[in-house]
């Protein structure tokens, strides 16, 4: 699917300097994003400024039959940016401005490859900020939380990027704009933005988005309550759901995470050598705050907290958040590449499925970790593994695919915030019938008739009895195999 | 596998990263381009590509991105993997000079700065009389449009200070007042001849404070623009020569003689010339505890000012706005953030203001300025602006070559506002004992 030399040379005219990279250095460093085991080689890059040069691209990449895959900061962890080979990467790292900020609207317009903590820096100073807090916060882009349907801690209590935006501007797979930036809290007619939110570049690229900016609590309380295991953390989860408290976030990490975080520089003062922290933080007013503060103590106490402190002042709670924001990369000093599930459970059954997840990796000799979203049922088992050692991987794909049919046998759902991508995709079957799935195509196609977008994502490539008879064998297509190299050990 | 430059890159090291993509946001020439070839964590990938053979070392755009990196570190300071990238970097640049010797940019004046200029103090001089001369005489700026790009980098280089400011500094500038003790102090290359103003400031502060400062005219360069740029050999042999030298200084000293340095950037690499050496049986030992002894000035200061009388800079009523930009090998390097804003704090007469973004790269980053003009004052634009968003009238800083570069950023700009020294700061505001 090589592009001709005319629209290459017409591309290079609309993205000026350096907004058209190729090659294969380029190609290497866009091979993955954060789902490094499944990689892709994409035949160009491209890098546009605003939305009329993202439109007249793709209108050229439309007449080539270029398929074309949106790219923010390609931190996402299903494999949703993962370049298609022979395809367009169009990446969004050069549309970082705020074209408007209203505050007495409360809302802020601003270019897809805005940085989401950019966001919130730029509202903090006027008493507001940007809710959806993913941990990849300071890398990942709005553009990219939209495709994604992205969540973060603090969404429990503020939900997930769905909830926050008001309005897209859409380029669409033939280069058209579908501007519906206005900010609006009912639509007028079908609920576009709603239904585009969470597609996962498979509608087209979303260029400018509106958001809805939060006010600042008046009063917050960050609690680290310290725990022997993770089964007392677990527990207390459970009891805080039930009790009805409503924290801002609610967020465990256990032993392995705990080391890891603390000799990285984003060093929290979580206690080493414990078995489970967790991390609870409490907004609203001085009463709410000191009230919710006293049940939670109470709550983690009776579930065996060997300790509950509050961090004292902004400076220590940012400490706690950052260490928890950091986990993911921190693992990188147990092994060279993480595969981070994302299911969601029912949450009083925190502790079973931790547990059975536990289990799972111990059967297939893996290392797992828990950090994870315990408000929100949200679980991240996380498996250290070297993508170098094929059998390996075999069993990190294996384990996977375990722990997802479980969590959906157990009443939970597949992805909690991170996507279907690539990595799930044969998973919806778990949760969706044939007849189920035709629908969503056809959705599919009501935006993008030829399927160019994103294609190979989200949505299975067989049908699922096709796909439940066989033994999804994951490495059908080889550009997407994970591949193993030689070379001294690590 | 230990640091050597033996493998092409050090792969076990591209391992370390996760892939997690934290460190983009910090990154200068990402931010430039949003290209993620052109990001660390991009970088990196490119150095697992060459060690696992899916990459030829001497193609041409991976030798772009290894030079298009300012090597600032600023990565460093946020990767939860703590993924050494500064250390990658130069056992990637050393290893792509010698698959691909022709590939370096202006190979001469590498060849004359690096082989011989950096490392004799009669070579720098005649290279900043000349440079001097050409100046004075005007044929630089004739001379300048017809190099392009890098002319322009030339003809907005500072004036070369006149002889006498280009003295060296006494073997030993005697304490003041109560002796408190002995102090080391590094002179540098570069330093004296562009800025031996700031020398004698850091002289004249550590004498203030009770110290007998000592020099030595047995070591010149300190070799961090050579690891920075590739050439380990070379780095490794003034690592030794710099290590003797200081030894054969504090011989006689009952307690190891603290070396203050005042360039960022030297310090940074001083600091870890244990790791440059580890494979050296019979350096190892004498270059970790020679790097034990380093000490940045706003270190050793920030300790020792409370007790010394009170600074003052001006007229408490009519302070000076200052503000103060990180150098990175200061900040992400060594990670003193807090000792230069204490003392500037705990300075009468000094008002300080925070920039947005003081822990981003200004674009000096040693050569890279004269290598890459058009990239680094690109780098240095919105720091420029964010500086004149606060406006302050004094920028401080703690390292040449950030110094040089502010100084002209800020001249081309139009603007007054004046460029120092940490140094020559608390020089002028601290009174003799």
């Amino acid at each position: 699917m090589a592009l001709s030399a005319a629209a290459r040379r017409e591309l290079d005219r609309i993205l000026g300097p350096r907004g058209v990279v190729d090659g294969a250095v380029a190609s290497l460093a866009y091979e993955s994003d954060g789902l490094a085991l499944i990689r892709g080689t994409p035949e160009i890059v491209l890098l546009p400024r605003d939305t009329a040069q993202c439109a007249a691209a793709l209108g050229v990449l439309a007449a080539e039959g270029v398929p074309v895959v949106g790219r923010g900061a390609g931190t996402g962890l299903s494999g949703g940016a993962t370049p298609v080979s022979g395809g367009a990467l169009v990446g969004m790292a050069r549309m970082r401005d705020v074209l408007e900020l209203n505050l007495q609207d409360r809302f802020a317009r601003v270019q897809a490859g805005m940085v989401n903590v950019d966001l919130t820096n730029l509202c903090a100073k006027h008493g507001l900020f940007y809710a959806p807090d993913p941990s990849s916060q300071q890398a990942c882009t709005i553009g990219g939380n939209v495709g994604e349907n992205s969540g973060g801690p603090h969404c429990f209590k503020y939900g997930a990027t769905t909830r926050h935006v008001l309005g897209l501007v859409i380029v669409t797979a033939d280069g058209q704009v579908l501007d519906l930036s206005q900010p609006r809290l009912e639509p007028d007619g079908y609920d576009l933005v709603g239904l585009f939110v969470g597609s996962e570049g498979t509608f087209g690229l979303a260029t400018e988005i509106t958001v809805r900016l939060t006010r600042k609590p008046a009063a917050v309380e960050t609690l680290l309550a310290v725990f022997g295991d993770l089964d007392g953390a677990c527990d207390a989860t459970s009891d805080l759901i039930a009790e009805r408290l409503e924290p801002s976030a609610i967020e465990i990490l256990d032993r392995l995470t705990i080391e890891a975080v603390e000799q990285s520089v984003f060093r929290a003062g979580y206690p080493r050598g414990a078995g489970a922290v967790l991390l609870v933080e409490v907004e609203g007013s001085e009463t709410e705050v000191a009230t919710t503060v006293r049940d939670v103590t109470r709550i983690a106490r009776a579930r065996g907290a060997l300790e509950v402190r509050s961090a004292r002042g902004e400076s220590e709670r940012k400490k706690l958040w950052a260490g928890r924001k950091g986990a993911f990369g921190a693992m990188g000093r147990i092994a060279p590449d993480l595969y981070v599930a994302d299911v969601c459970v029912p949450r009083t059954r925190l502790k079973e499925l931790v547990l059975a997840a536990t289990r799972i990796a111990a059967e297939k000799r893996l290392k797992l970790s828990n950090v994870f979203h315990a408000g929100d049922g949200n679980l991240h088992p996380n498996i250290s593994y070297d993508r170098r050692n094929p059998d390996e991987v075999e069993r990190v794909l294996a384990a996977g695919r375990e722990i997802m049919e479980l969590c959906v046998a157990a009443g939970g759902s597949l992805t909690g915030e991170h996507g279907v991508g690539l990595e799930k995709r044969e998973e919806m079957c778990l949760v969706y019938g044939d007849d189920d799935l035709a629908v969503m195509r056809r959705v599919r196609e009501a935006w993008d008739p030829a399927r160019r977008m994103n294609p190979g994502k989200l949505l299975p490539v067989r049908g699922c009895r096709e796909a439940r008879g066989a033994s999804l064998p994951r490495r059908a297509a080889p550009d997407h195999a994970p591949q193993a190299h030689g070379g001294s050990g690590r | 596998m230990s640091f050597n430059d033996e493998s092409l890159v050090d792969y076990a090291r591209t391992l370390d990263c996760i892939h997690c993509g934290l460190c983009l946001r910090t990154c200068p020439t990402y931010q430039l381009t949003g290209n993620e070839s052109s990001s660390p964590r991009g970088r990196i990938a490119l150095m697992r590509a060459v060690a696992e053979q899916r990459l030829d070392a001497r193609d041409p755009a991976y030798g772009e991105e290894l030079d298009f990196c300012l090597v600032c570190r600023h990565c460093e300071s946020v990767c939860p993997a703590g993924v050494r990238f500064g250390e990658m970097m130069e056992h990637a640049r050393a290893s792509r000079a010698r698959v691909s010797p022709k590939a370096a940019p202006l190979r001469f004046v590498r060849w004359l700065a690096f082989g011989h200029a950096l490392r004799s103090r009669l070579l720098l001089s005649a290279a900043h009389g000349a440079l001097s001369f050409a100046q004075r005489s005007g044929i630089l700026g004739r001379l300048a449009p017809s190099l392009g790009a890098r002319g322009a980098g030339l003809a907005s280089l500072p004036e070369v200070p006149r002889s006498r400011d280009r003295e060296l500094l006494p073997p030993c500038t005697a304490a003041q007042g109560e002796r408190r003790g002995d102090v080391a102090l590094l002179e540098g290359c570069v330093m004296p001849e562009l800025f031996g103003r700031v020398n004698r400031a850091t002289a004249s502060v550590l004498s203030k404070l009770g110290y007998d400062v000592r020099t030595t005219r047995e070591a010149v360069c300190c070799g961090a623009l050579h690891a920075h740029n590739g050439d380990l050999a070379g780095a490794r042999e003034l690592a030794r020569t710099l290590i003797a030298a200081f030894e054969k200084q504090a011989a006689g000293s009952s307690e190891p003689l603290p070396i203050v340095v005042n360039s960022a950037g030297c310090g940074a690499h001083m600091k870890e010339l244990g790791r440059l050496l580890e494979d050296d049986p019979s350096w190892s030992g004498r270059a970790a505890a020679f790097a034990a002894r380093v000490v940045d000035f706003s270190e050793f200061v920030a300790a020792r000012l409370p007790d010394a009388a009170r600074a003052r800079f001006a007229d408490p009523d009519a302070p000076y706005r200052v503000a103060y930009d990180d150098p990175c090998h200061l900040c992400h390097g060594q990670q003193i953030r807090r000792e230069p804003r204490a003392i500037l704090d705990g300075i009468e007469g000094l008002r300080r203001v925070e920039m947005p973004n003081s822990e981003g790269c200004c674009g000096s980053a040693g050569i890279y300025s004269l290598l890459r003009p058009e990239d680094s004052l690109a780098v240095l634009a919105p720091k420029l602006a964010e500086f004149q968003a606060t406006g302050a009238e004094i920028l401080v800083t703690a390292n040449p070559g950030c110094h040089l570069q502010w100084q002209a950023g800020l001249s081309r700009a139009g603007s007054r506002a004046q460029v120092l020294h940490l140094a020559e700061v608390v020089d002028r505001a601290l009174p003799a004992p």
